[in-house]
């Protein structure tokens, strides 16, 4: 296509309006976060119009926003953190090791995601009533941790896999004790792993509602649940809230996948697919 | 892994002895031969603590009559609650409904996804590239409950943008999510929406795992594009498109929250599906025994896309490892 620059220019042209067309619902809402809530629910469409910062100053006062989105940050990060080391110490010993059972360990880590959120966390629920951690923040983010680490242990597994054994053997011959190794010299060559595995996961539990919604409550309920809620109950919707929510919620995301969009393809795939788009 | 041992006198010996002495923690771990299965302990705990010991309970549960509101306590009644299941036809109906729901997003994306993606294909020049995947992969990574929230808005049947432009362009107004006839095709059109962009993903990964000298070569050849395509994109690229898919299916299959938020099921129960069906059991009617009864058939079916997925993945792996 390089001998016709008008015919790239009209391809090029063609991949914009795709990827703005994919976009165009998102960016509607991100508008209405901006409209005051007459020209929200105006019959007539209104695409231009002066925007204006109420909605956000108005989400932002409330009281609730800023402490579920701190919830948010503090169970997203938080529980990730905890799953991926956890994970890197199961990880190393499933790539280097072999124990018997490690393909069927990882395999029902893996089923476990496969399951519809209402059947995981129904027996969690009722286990979690008996033993009184429902609603409670350890049960929360220990959850969230268990949530987290299928995920992590497949993307960490298949990066630990890929580093040659020669990296340990070396360590280990020069004096490095079996610590040193795994963490000095193995874990510096599976960074990608790292961080694919934790941005991934974070989105998950950012976006995730369910699990949250039934077994979290006051102190440990997320932005998900206040969406949620607000559209739940009854009445009349409060759209220009709705959406100035969604807005400051979704931002983060899109900056994510704009940052780390090489690790995109191995973060959707549960880390079974690598490879860069 | 097999220990090395030095004769003594060499340095890296003798290094290797003080760095011993240096760590006594480090030199117990090394000795013992627990090590492997200490690494592992963590996982385990967390594995057996939130999956094995709830997986026993909701067991035990699917065997009871067992009502979390009502004061009777709960009954034992054996194998009745999937009798009762197995019996009842509007399970059937759910089964049904939630299997066209999949053929039909996931076909729908991926036949939209793979066309995309050959779009995308020579994208490589792209000006903005990085920015236009950013807007092209976005619906995917959205929050579900933020996705089926917002397109009440859009498909609101008196200020929705939708129904602007259906007015404008056939003169007619719809009720998408209200509308018995409509809701299920608008929930489709809607995940379609959103899981293309992740099949467009897989497509392109797909292509780019095509070796440059086979494209090459069928380039030099002057190989019909439809060969091209039979011939060298496909033998190279099946596995990861067919891994694109069956993630694609597992994931239909798990669908809850979009529906949840943007027809609760409705009207009647015609976008009602496995999950949200589920959740209204457990959560809304409080019937813990029928609930677990349901879970413990779509664990089943969960653990059986799981296994194929595993078989396509380790059989492309050898495949890999052959050639």
């Amino acid at each position: 296509m390089n001998a016709h620059p008008w015919r790239q220019r009209l391809y090029h042209l063609v991949l914009w309006v795709v990827a703005l067309a994919f976009f165009m619902p998102v960016l509607w809402i991100f508008l209405a976060a901006f409209k005051s809530s007459g020209e929200l629910v105006s019959p007539n469409p209104v695409f231009l119009f002066r925007p204006t910062m109420d909605n956000i100053i108005r989400v932002v006062q409330e009281p609730n926003f800023l402490d579920y989105l701190r919830m948010s940050f503090i169970l997203s990060i938080g529980s990730v953190v905890i799953a991926i080391a956890v994970a890197f110490l199961a990880a190393y010993s499933f790539s280097r090791y072999r124990p018997t059972g490690t393909n069927f360990i990882m395999f029902l880590l893996l089923s476990t995601r496969m399951v519809p959120a209402p059947a995981v966390v129904l027996p969690i629920f009722l286990m979690y009533t008996a033993l009184g951690w429902a609603k409670t923040f350890h049960g929360m983010i220990l959850f969230y941790v268990m949530f987290s680490i299928p995920f992590s242990l497949w993307i960490l597994k298949g990066f630990l896999d890929g580093v040659s054994l020669r990296y340990d053997e070396t360590a280990l011959v020069n004096g490095g004790s079996r610590l040193h190794t795994m963490f000095r010299v193995v874990l510096p060559q599976v960074k990608p792993g790292l961080v694919a595995a934790f941005i991934f996961n974070i989105i998950f539990v950012w976006n995730e509602f369910l699990f949250n919604y039934i077994l979290g409550g006051q102190g440990t309920t997320m932005i998900p649940v206040l969406l949620a809620t607000g559209v739940k109950q009854g009445g009349m919707t409060d759209w220009s809230f709705i959406a100035a929510i969604s807005f400051i919620y979704m931002l983060p995301l899109i900056l994510a996948i704009y940052v780390f969009q090489r690790y995109l393809l191995v973060g959707m795939t549960f880390g079974t697919v690598r490879g860069e788009v | 892994m097999a220990q090395t041992t030095f004769p003594a006198e060499t340095p890296a010996a003798a290094s290797y002895q003080q760095a011993r002495r240096r760590l006594p923690m480090a030199r117990a771990l090394d000795e013992t031969r627990a090590f492997p299965v200490i690494l592992i302990g963590p996982v385990l705990v967390f594995f057996i603590v939130w999956n094995v010991v709830p997986l026993l309970w909701l067991l035990g549960v699917s065997f009871y009559q067992y009502k979390l509101t009502s004061a009777r306590p709960a009954e034992y009644i054996q194998f009745e609650n999937f009798i009762d299941i197995w019996r009842a036809s509007e399970v059937w109906g759910l089964l049904g409904r939630t299997l066209s729901f999949m053929l039909l997003t996931v076909g729908g994306a991926t036949l939209l996804g793979m066309l995309l993606g050959f779009l995308f294909w020579g994208s490589g020049k792209l000006p903005g590239r990085r920015l236009a995947l950013t807007l092209l992969f976005t619906p995917m990574v959205l929050p579900p409950v933020a996705v089926g929230t917002f397109y009440r808005l859009i498909l609101d049947p008196i200020f929705g943008i939708a129904n602007f432009f259906t007015e404008k362009l056939i003169g007619q107004r719809f009720d998408f999510l209200g509308n018995k006839d409509l809701a299920f095709a608008t929930t489709i059109a809607v995940d379609v929406w959103m899981w293309t962009p992740f099949m467009i993903l897989m497509t392109l990964a797909a292509l780019a795992s095509v070796p440059k000298a086979e494209l090459e070569a069928a380039e030099i050849d002057q190989i019909p594009w439809l060969k091209r395509i039979w011939y060298v994109i496909l033998p190279n690229g099946k596995f990861i498109l067919m891994l694109g898919i069956l993630l694609r299916t597992i994931d239909a299959f798990k669908t809850t929250d979009l529906p949840y938020l943007m027809t609760n099921g409705g009207p009647g129960n015609t976008t009602e599906f496995v999950g949200l069906s589920l959740y209204r059991t457990g959560f809304e009617a409080f019937q813990m025994g029928e609930a677990s009864a349901l879970a413990i058939i779509t664990l089943l079916i969960a653990i059986a896309f799981a296994s194929i997925y595993l078989y396509v993945l380790s059989y492309r792996e050898t495949r890999a490892q052959l050639q």
